[in-house]
């Protein structure tokens, strides 16, 4: 089996191969995905395209051209003709940076943070706290918003705080950081656990004694940063008109417009983990990881690099965190439950610790499953529920399966699976990390 | 002055003494042995020397500073450097990767340099690849540099944990069982390497041996450790002569081998 | 008097159950005295009541309280504790173990309810197989899962198992919430109404205003748990099973070269500690009336919590720890709204738990009981 596709491997990988490969993808992919908004397998045939550049070897100015036609102008296209693929690929792009946040603190210095969304929290309420009205509703009862209440900053701070996100999540990291790295393994991951709880117990009920966070019921409005100036955005507007069949309103803009800052993020994001794992830094998060005592008597300050880690990872939460709480206009606690954490650890176990594109894999696969995959069979179930069909031999019918199985809803069977089945199969992920091979001198002679 | 001196060391686990009382000092530029039967205290010792531990009480004075209440790494930057008695390798970096951490302390580029990969990021990486290739060949390894070091063989393993260990530019350098699980021809082999360190690059060496012959071999000072005490010192004359390491140390092991 | 402490029935019976008094007359007795003592200083700031009196006049019922829910949370604690001294492994799952053992013992008094014989039978004899049956269950469930999701695992650096159990646990309530959805159609059981548990005991003491009114579910619960806490006792110190447990706990592959076949040892451990959370669940289930397959994170947690507390490994600390953390919680509930005039109440108490564990692991990590042993280098 494995040798299949490693024969198949090498030969798709030969000659004019990856490029007909590659571009064949492009335009089936595009073209199902344009003529049957909801089907599963145009989506995912076209989700192959970017591995595809990516895996196989062709130029890398064509890849680079061939992705930022997929990234910039087929994606955003048909994501304004069906909204729905926007939305699946933007959460995809919110979790590979999320996922690669928490890689730097799992996979590569080897600390198990199982309260990692409480940094995206931080991001996302320090936006939803002064880009809406909160700050003039904290003497009032939540859900008793005086009317003629303001928004207390102009929505152009949006910019401003996706910085400012990245800094409060990092000083986030550093506060819980400084007395409990200090603690084994197995003991930190409990702590953070309890941290990620204590910040989301903090969001459900910080509505009293001053209404800061609105309770359970969650801020809304939040505002989100002006489109592009009409100029701009007009000429862009009649032209794809005749391509989406339809005029395109500003919410499918903003949609776009949030992808494509998401995609801006994770870029950044790859970035920054690439080159702080090829560094000093990154080589001392994995002496860390790979033997603690042996890493601390080279010299590596312990503590001072798990901050660091620490630090790393929760800014990129913290900034994914604001750009979320601005695409959506609301936050509440419910999105930021030890449920999310453990997804995006599942995100970065399943594609593999400490591999980069093994964790923006893993993000994608399980946001496919999540929304695509486990939504089209519930869809499915109830269509099911509603005929008179029967399953043959035990003779049950479909119309009396429970109204509670909804796969949607089970995420938690989904991810434990995953987690397990990995641990016990493949420690080591899909897409196993490599370090890099240097040319050496020696080599050459 | 001596390079290392320790005063009246004490270390103990709940009643248990692991060290007790041991005055110690070992001047520049020797090789120096401290040996004794399992459980005597030695690694205990060498943990207290690095930080690991803290004794309870006692001085440890390094070039005259005092060491005690500083964290391992901090011992480190100060000039000590070590290997450890079951080989500690980073297992799933490349063997170029585990001696450049050896280099942590010196290099100087910080995470704007890494982030932006200035000129001095560049520079300071390709200097230290190129010394990392130099040690791997000064320690007798060559074409390795980017295999992961959990696939070499054993006795290339404690060869790489020497070279990560001298990358730290150490005044310093202390050998936990170096040539333990080595073969005759491996241990000659080690034993000249440690001549050449310390001949060529000037590092003191003190080493923790149990091979009788490669202590009496290679050591000009050596300390005998029983019990968590020191129970003699000199050279390996004079310990070979000595009436109570007999007793206590080969006396027992012969006893052990009897049974 | 060396006699008399070699004597069995002091040794497997007096002596624990003395300890069990001790610990709960000194954790009460300090925490009502600190409480107080607070009471006393903060009583000039509120003004609409007297702060002591309101203090004095809850406080036998915060007691009774903490102390009943400081036993279930021993109780789940031990299986945690058991587990971590012969694997040093967090248990992860074990949360759900006792979940499960709460729906199993519910389900059968259900099921005893749907046929009628519920209201014919005693009281007690329902609940005594309700708390077999999930014992049973949940027993064997910590075994195969041991089998399954860590056997496998073993060798592995530390976090591997630890997020294998992680997985195991989230399957765990997920698939409970499908086989209840796919049977009954509503994953929420509820305790079918029976007995005369909800009603209340008055003991009148001389001295006191209000008589002290212990609920029969409480004083069922704790005499429960304190029998099952006096047979673990004698069952880890009294029998052979017991010393082979505390041998390879000690030193595997010593006890390994000794003769003691240590995966059964290992699956013995994990049989006794999920036969425990498995009664705590039903118990607790008695308690709560209700549950749900997500019921067992936060018990779960804090009695991973009480088990650091009382200094993980060790089976007294567990209990040492349980009882603290009822009462530190029960406390918490009651006195943080009256001490804050309302601004923090009873919904921190769940995060109450997770402060404690933080300062415990900062200030203590080997916990009241434990000792500190050195990390070989």
């Amino acid at each position: 089996m494995k040798t299949f596709f490693n024969d198949l491997y090498k030969k798709a990988n030969k000659g004019p191969w990856p490029l007909i490969i590659t571009v064949g993808l492009m335009v089936i992919g595009s073209i199902t995905v344009y003529q049957s908004p909801r089907s599963l397998g145009a989506f995912l045939t076209l989700m192959l395209c970017p591995m595809m550049i990516y895996f196989l070897k062709i130029n890398t100015k064509v890849k680079i051209f061939m992705g930022l036609l997929l990234a910039i102008v087929i994606i955003p296209v048909l994501g304004i003709r069906n909204i729905f693929y926007l939305e699946v690929i933007f959460q995809m792009a919110v979790f590979a940076a999320l996922a690669l946040g928490l890689n730097i603190v799992i996979g590569m210095a080897g600390l198990l943070d199982l309260g990692y969304v409480a940094f995206y929290a931080v991001g996302a309420y320090s936006w939803a706290i002064f880009g809406s009205k909160q700050l003039s509703l904290l003497h009032s009862i939540p859900g008793a918003a005086p009317a003629g209440a303001e928004f207390s900053l102009s929505p152009s701070y949006f910019w401003l705080f996706l910085f400012l996100g990245v800094g409060l999540a990092a000083l986030a990291g550093i506060l819980l950081g400084l007395p409990v790295l200090r603690l084994r393994g197995d003991y930190l991951a409990i702590v953070t656990l309890g941290f990620g709880e204590v910040i989301r117990v903090l969001a459900l009920n910080l509505d009293k004694p001053i209404n800061l966070t609105n309770g359970p019921q969650g801020i809304t409005p939040i505002q989100r940063p002006p489109l592009p100036p009409g100029f701009i955005l007009e000429p862009i507007r009649s032209l794809l008109t005749p391509i989406v069949g339809h005029v395109p309103t500003d919410a499918e803009f903003y949609n776009v417009f949030f992808y494509l800052l998401a995609l801006v993020v994770i870029l950044i994001a790859i970035a920054v983990a690439t080159r702080l794992e090829d560094s000093r830094i990154g080589r001392a998060w994995a002496a860390i990881r790979e033997d603690e005592t042996a890493a601390i008597a080279m010299g590596i300050p312990l503590v001072r690099m798990k901050l660091a880690a620490f630090a790393a990872g929760a800014s990129f939460a913290g900034c994914m965190g604001v750009l979320y709480a601005a695409n959506r206009t609301f936050v509440s606690p419910e999105t930021f439950s030890f449920l999310q954490s453990i997804g995006v650890l599942t995100m970065v176990i399943l594609g593999g610790l400490g591999s980069i594109p093994g964790v923006i894999f893993g993000a994608g696969a399980v946001v496919i499953l999540n929304i695509q995959v486990l939504q089209n069979f519930s869809l499915y179930l109830s269509a099911l529920r509603q005929s008179d069909a029967v399953i043959p031999i035990i003779n049950f019918a479909w119309k009396d399966l429970s109204n509670q199985l909804d796969p949607a809803k089970y995420q938690k069977l989904v991810f434990g699976i995953i987690l397990v089945v990995m641990m016990i199969f493949r420690p080591e992920g899909l897409i196993p990390a490599e370090r890099r091979k240097r040319e050496l001198v020696e080599d050459k002679e | 002055m001596s390079l290392l001196q320790t005063i009246d060391v004490v270390k103990r686990f709940g009643g248990l003494i692991a060290v007790n009382k041991i005055n110690f000092s070992i001047e520049q530029g020797t090789i120096a042995s401290i040996i004794g039967p399992n459980g005597a205290g030695k690694t205990t010792f060498f943990n207290s020397l690095t930080g690991i531990y803290k004794p309870e009480e006692g001085q440890i004075l390094f070039n005259g500073q005092s060491l005690i209440g500083l964290r391992p790494d901090q011992v480190s930057t100060r000039g000590i450097s070590r290997t450890f008695q079951n080989i500690r390798l980073f297992g799933n970096m490349t063997v170029i990767e585990n001696i450049i951490v050896g280099m942590h302390t010196q290099l100087k580029q910080g995470a704007t340099d890494a982030l932006f990969r200035t000129k001095k990021f560049h520079e300071e990486e390709k200097e230290a690849e190129n010394r990392a290739s130099q040690l791997m060949e000064y320690v007798g390894l060559k074409n390795v540099g980017n295999q992961l070091a959990r696939n070499l063989p054993y006795g290339a393993q404690r060869r790489i944990e020497i070279a990560r260990a001298i990358a730290a530019n150490p005044t310093l350098l202390l050998l936990d069982e170096p040539t333990a699980g080595m073969n005759p021809n491996e241990t000659a082999d080690a034993i000249k390497l440690f001549r050449h360190i310390r001949d060529d690059k000037g590092i003191t060496i003190l080493l923790i041996e149990h091979d009788m012959r490669v202590v009496m071999g290679i050591s000009e000072h050596i300390s005998v450790m029983d019990y968590g005490e020191k129970i003699a010192e000199g050279t390996p004359k004079d310990i070979r002569n000595n009436q109570r390491v007999i007793e206590a140390y080969l006396g027992r092991e012969a006893a052990k081998l009897r049974d | 008097m060396k006699q008399f402490t070699s004597n069995p029935f002091y040794k497997f019976i007096l002596f624990p159950i003395g300890q069990m008094l001790v610990f709960i007359l000194g954790a009460s007795l300090a925490l009502s005295l600190f409480i107080i003592l607070l009471a006393f200083l903060f009583r000039s700031n509120v003004t609409d009541f007297d702060l002591v009196e309101r203090t004095l006049l809850i406080l036998p019922q915060v007691l009774i309280n903490g102390i009943t829910i400081g036993f279930v949370y021993a109780t789940i604690a031990l299986g945690y504790t058991m587990v971590y001294g012969v694997l040093e492994f967090i248990n992860f799952s074990h949360s759900e173990i006792f979940m499960v053992g709460g729906i199993v013992g519910v389900e059968l008094m259900a099921y005893f309810d749907h046929t009628g014989a519920l209201q014919t039978m005693n009281q007690y004899v329902v609940i005594g197989l309700a708390i077999l049956l999930g014992m049973v269950i949940s027993g064997s469930l910590a075994v195969t899962i041991e089998r399954i999701a860590y056997k496998p695992l073993r060798g592995a650096p530390r976090l591997v198992p630890l997020i294998s159990a992680i997985g195991m646990s989230f399957f765990l309530q997920d698939a409970v919430r499908l086989i209840l959805s796919l049977t009954t159609g509503e994953f929420n059981v509820i305790l079918p109404n029976f007995g005369t548990f909800d009603e209340f005991l008055i003991l009148a003491v001389p001295g006191i205003e209000n008589p002290l009114r212990f609920q029969i579910k409480s004083i069922l619960l704790v005499g429960v748990t304190v029998i099952m806490l006096v047979g673990l006792n004698y069952l880890v110190n009294g029998t052979k099973v017991g010393k082979a447990i505390r041998a390879v706990a000690q030193d595997r592959p010593s006890a390994s070269l000794m003769g003691i076949n240590v995966n059964l040892i290992i699956s013995i451990t994990f049989l006794i500690g999920g036969a425990l959370g498995g009664a705590a669940g039903v118990l607790f289930a008695i308690k709560a009336t209700r549950l749900d397959p997500f019921v067992g994170f936060f018990p779960g947690l804090k009695a991973f919590t009480a088990a650091v507390l009382g200094g993980i490994g060790n089976l007294t600390g567990a209990l040492l720890g349980g009882l603290i953390l009822g009462l530190l919680e029960s406390f918490g509930a009651s006195y943080l709204s009256i001490f804050t005039n309302g601004a923090f109440g009873a919904e921190y108490k769940d995060i109450l738990a997770f402060a404690i564990l933080i300062i415990v692991l900062i200030i203590r990590p080997s916990g009241l009981l434990g000792q500190t042993v050195a990390q070989k280098a």
